[in-house]
C-alpha cells in the first residue's frame, strides 16, 4: 500500500513537472512557427509566469481536492465539487497572472493596458483557462479510471475468495449430533455386545475418515461412496434398531461412476432425519442407482411426508444442489417430491461426462 | 429417601447406558422408562416421579413439548447430543443438562444439585401434594412461548392476565403466553396463594405491596414491580375476608 502510494506520488510529480515544461516548450514552438515578434525577454518572461503560476496553482488545487476528499466520492456526488474546483482554480489563475504580468510589464500589445481589469481577467480566464481545465479533467479522469480498475480488481478477488469458501462449506460434513449419539450407543454396546461395539467403532472410524477426506477429492467412484453409506446405515441401525429398515438397489454398471463424496450420504441422512426419526414407528429408506437416458440417476426414497420446511431449511439439500451445479454444470439436477401418499423421493441426475 | 426417576429417550441403548451410569448413585431409583412423549405423559401421571431424565429430540413431540403439557413439572435433567438445545432450555433455572455420551462427573454434579433441592423442599415441609392436583407455591411449571422456555416456580409469578382463551404469565422481566384459560388456571392454583381479583387477572397475594380504595367500593392493588391491578367490587368482599384471616 505504501509502495503504491509512493509510486502514485512519484507519477504525479513526473507528470506535473514534465507537463508544464511541455506546455512551455509548446508555447515557444508556436511563437517560432507563427513568427511572433516581441521585445526581447517578453516571451520568456510570459512563459515563465504562465508555467510557474500554473504549476503552483494546480498543485494547490490538488491539495485542496485531496483535503476535501472529493476523490473518495462517487462521480454523481463529486461533480459539483469538480465544477467549483475548475472555476476557482481558473479564476485564481487568471487573477494571479494578470497581477504578475502587470507587475513585470509583460503585456503583448499597448492596447492591452487600456482594458479594464475584468476584461483582462476574462480574456485569460477563457484563453489559458483551457489548459487549467484540461489539467483538472486529466487529473480526475486518471483517478476515476485508476480507482475504478482497482475496485473492479478487488471485487473480482473477493468474488473468487467467496466462491472458494462456498465450495468448502458446501462439502458435506457429518452431523455432530449423529456422531455423539453413535458414541453413546457404542458405549452402551461395550457391555451388552462387545463384538458389535468393536464393529461399530470401525464403522464410525471409516465414516469420520472419509468425511475428512472430502476436502481432498472432488469426485469418488460410487463404489467407495456406497461403502461409506453401508457403514453409516449400520450405525444408524444401532440407534434406531428395528425402527429403521433399509433396502439397496444399486446397478452393477453404476459402481464405477463418479459422484461427489458424501453426497449420497447427505441425502440418506436427510431421509433418516426427516422421514424416520420423526415417526414413532420408524420407517424405511431405499437407495437406487441406475443408468437412464445417458445419465446416472441416484434416488433416495423414504417413508414419510414432505414438509415444506425441509426443502427451505434443509441446508443439506440446497448445498448438494449447488455442489452439483459447480461440478457438473446445469444438466445435473436434484429434485425432491412427495412421490406417493407417504413416500418422499429425492432424485439426482448426473449426465455422463 | 431415594429420588424416584423416570428415563425418557427414544433410543433404547441410550436408556440402557443411562441406567447403567445411574447404578453408581444409590439415591436415584429408576422407576420406569419411556420411549416417547405420549408414553412419558402416561408414566409421569401414574408414577409421579421426582426427577425425569429427558431427551430433547424424539419422534413426534420433543422434550420441550412434553414439559409444556405437564401441569406440574418434576425436576428435569436434560440429556441431549445437541449443543444448541442446551442454550435454549436455560432461560430460567432448568435443573441441568447433560451432553451425550454423558460424562459421569457431570452426572454426579447434576444429581447432587437435585438432592440439595429435594432436601430443601422436604426441610421446608413442602412437597406434600395438595388435594385435587392443586399446585403448591414451590411447584415449578414449564412455560414455552415460541422458541423460548422457562421453568418458573409459582411463587415467582406476580400475576396472570387473560388474553382471549389464553393467559399471559408475568414473572421477572418476562410475560410469555400459555395455552390455558384463566378459569382452568384458577382451578389448579392454591387459593391461599393466588386470588382472582377480576375477570381478567389472578394475582399472587405475596406480591402485593400496597392496597388502595378504588371506585365503586373496589380496591387497587400495587404489586412488586409496579403493576397495578383492580379488585372488582364483587371480589373485594372476598378479598377482605381472606386478608383478615
Amino acid at each position: 500500500m505504501i509502495n503504491l502510494l509512493q509510486s502514485r506520488e512519484r507519477l504525479y510529480w513526473l507528470l506535473q513537472i514534465s507537463g508544464w515544461i511541455l506546455f512551455g516548450a509548446l508555447t515557444v514552438l508556436f511563437a517560432n512557427v507563427f513568427n511572433v515578434q516581441l521585445a526581447p525577454g517578453v516571451l520568456e518572461g510570459r512563459i515563465l509566469i504562465f508555467c510557474l503560476i500554473g504549476f503552483l496553482l494546480t498543485h494547490l488545487t490538488r491539495l485542496a481536492i485531496k483535503r476535501l476528499g472529493l476523490l473518495q466520492l462517487p462521480l454523481e456526488k463529486a461533480w459539483p465539487g469538480i465544477l467549483i474546483s475548475v472555476l476557482v482554480c481558473n479564476g485564481l489563475y487568471a487573477w494571479f497572472t494578470i497581477l504578475t504580468l502587470e507587475y513585470f510589464n509583460l503585456f503583448l500589445t499597448p492596447e492591452a493596458y487600456s482594458l479594464s481589469f475584468f476584461q483582462k481577467w476574462l480574456a485569460i480566464f477563457l484563453d489559458n483557462g483551457l489548459f487549467i481545465l484540461s489539467w483538472l479533467l486529466l487529473y480526475f479522469f486518471f483517478h476515476y479510471y485508476y480507482d475504478n480498475r482497482q475496485r473492479q480488481l478487488d471485487t473480482l478477488k473477493l468474488e473468487s475468495a467467496v466462491r472458494e469458501l462456498e465450495l468448502k462449506t458446501l462439502k458435506a460434513h457429518i452431523n455432530p449430533h449423529f456422531i455423539f449419539n453413535s458414541l453413546n450407543s457404542i458405549r452402551a454396546l461395550v457391555d451388552l455386545n462387545p463384538e458389535r461395539a468393536r464393529r461399530a467403532i470401525t464403522e464410525l472410524s471409516n465414516l469420520l475418515r472419509s468425511s475428512m477426506q472430502t476436502e481432498k477429492s472432488q469426485l469418488v467412484p460410487l463404489r467407495q461412496e456406497m461403502d461409506i453409506i453401508r457403514d453409516y446405515l449400520a450405525l444408524e441401525s444401532i440407534r434406531f434398531e428395528n425402527r429403521l429398515r433399509v433396502e439397496l438397489d444399486i446397478a452393477e454398471d453404476t459402481l464405477d461412476l463418479p459422484v461427489p463424496p458424501m453426497m449420497v450420504q447427505t441425502l440418506v441422512e436427510n431421509a433418516i432425519k426427516h422421514g424416520i426419526s420423526t415417526s414413532m414407528d420408524g420407517g424405511w429408506v431405499r437407495i437406487y442407482s441406475f443408468k437412464r437416458e445417458g445419465a446416472h440417476v441416484l434416488e433416495v426414497a423414504n417413508s414419510g411426508y414432505l414438509n415444506s420446511a425441509v426443502i427451505t431449511a434443509g441446508f443439506g439439500l440446497s448445498s448438494t444442489q449447488n455442489r452439483l451445479q459447480i461440478l457438473f454444470g446445469t444438466p445435473a439436477r436434484l429434485f425432491i417430491r412427495q412421490q406417493e401418499k407417504d413416500v418422499v423421493l429425492c432424485s439426482v441426475t448426473i449426465p455422463f461426462q | 429417601m431415594s429420588i424416584r426417576a423416570l428415563l425418557i429417550d427414544d433410543e433404547r441403548l441410550a436408556r440402557v447406558e443411562l441406567r447403567k451410569l445411574l447404578m453408581d448413585f444409590p439415591s436415584i431409583e429408576v422407576v420406569e422408562e419411556a420411549a416417547n412423549v405420549a408414553e412419558a405423559l402416561d408414566k409421569i401421571d401414574q408414577l409421579k416421579p421426582d426427577l425425569i431424565f429427558l431427551d430433547i429430540q424424539m419422534p413426534g413431540k420433543t422434550g420441550f413439548d412434553l414439559l409444556a403439557e405437564l401441569d406440574r413439572s418434576p425436576q428435569v435433567i436434560f440429556t441431549t447430543a445437541h449443543h444448541e438445545y442446551a442454550l435454549k432450555a436455560f432461560e430460567v433455572n432448568a435443573l441441568d443438562y447433560l451432553m451425550k455420551p454423558i460424562d459421569p462427573v457431570r452426572l454426579a454434579d447434576a444429581i447432587q444439585k437435585v438432592q440439595q433441592l429435594e432436601a430443601a423442599r422436604i426441610g421446608n415441609g413442602e412437597g406434600e401434594v395438595l388435594p385435587n392436583g392443586v399446585l403448591s407455591e414451590n411447584d415449578q411449571v414449564f412455560v414455552k412461548d415460541g422458541d423460548r422456555c422457562w421453568f418458573v416456580k409459582l411463587n415467582e409469578i406476580r400475576f396472570f392476565e387473560s388474553v382471549g382463551n389464553y393467559a399471559r404469565v408475568f414473572f421477572g422481566n418476562n410475560k410469555p403466553m400459555i395455552l390455558k384459560s384463566l378459569n382452568a388456571l384458577e382451578d389448579r392454583l392454591d387459593s391461599k396463594l393466588f386470588f382472582r381479583t377480576n375477570r381478567k387477572h389472578i394475582v399472587n397475594l405475596r406480591m402485593i405491596e400496597k392496597i388502595e380504595p378504588y371506585f365503586n367500593g373496589g380496591l387497587l392493588l400495587e404489586l412488586k414491580g409496579g403493576d397495578k391491578i383492580e379488585v372488582s367490587r364483587r371480589q373485594t368482599l372476598r378479598f377482605k375476608e381472606m386478608m383478615s384471616l
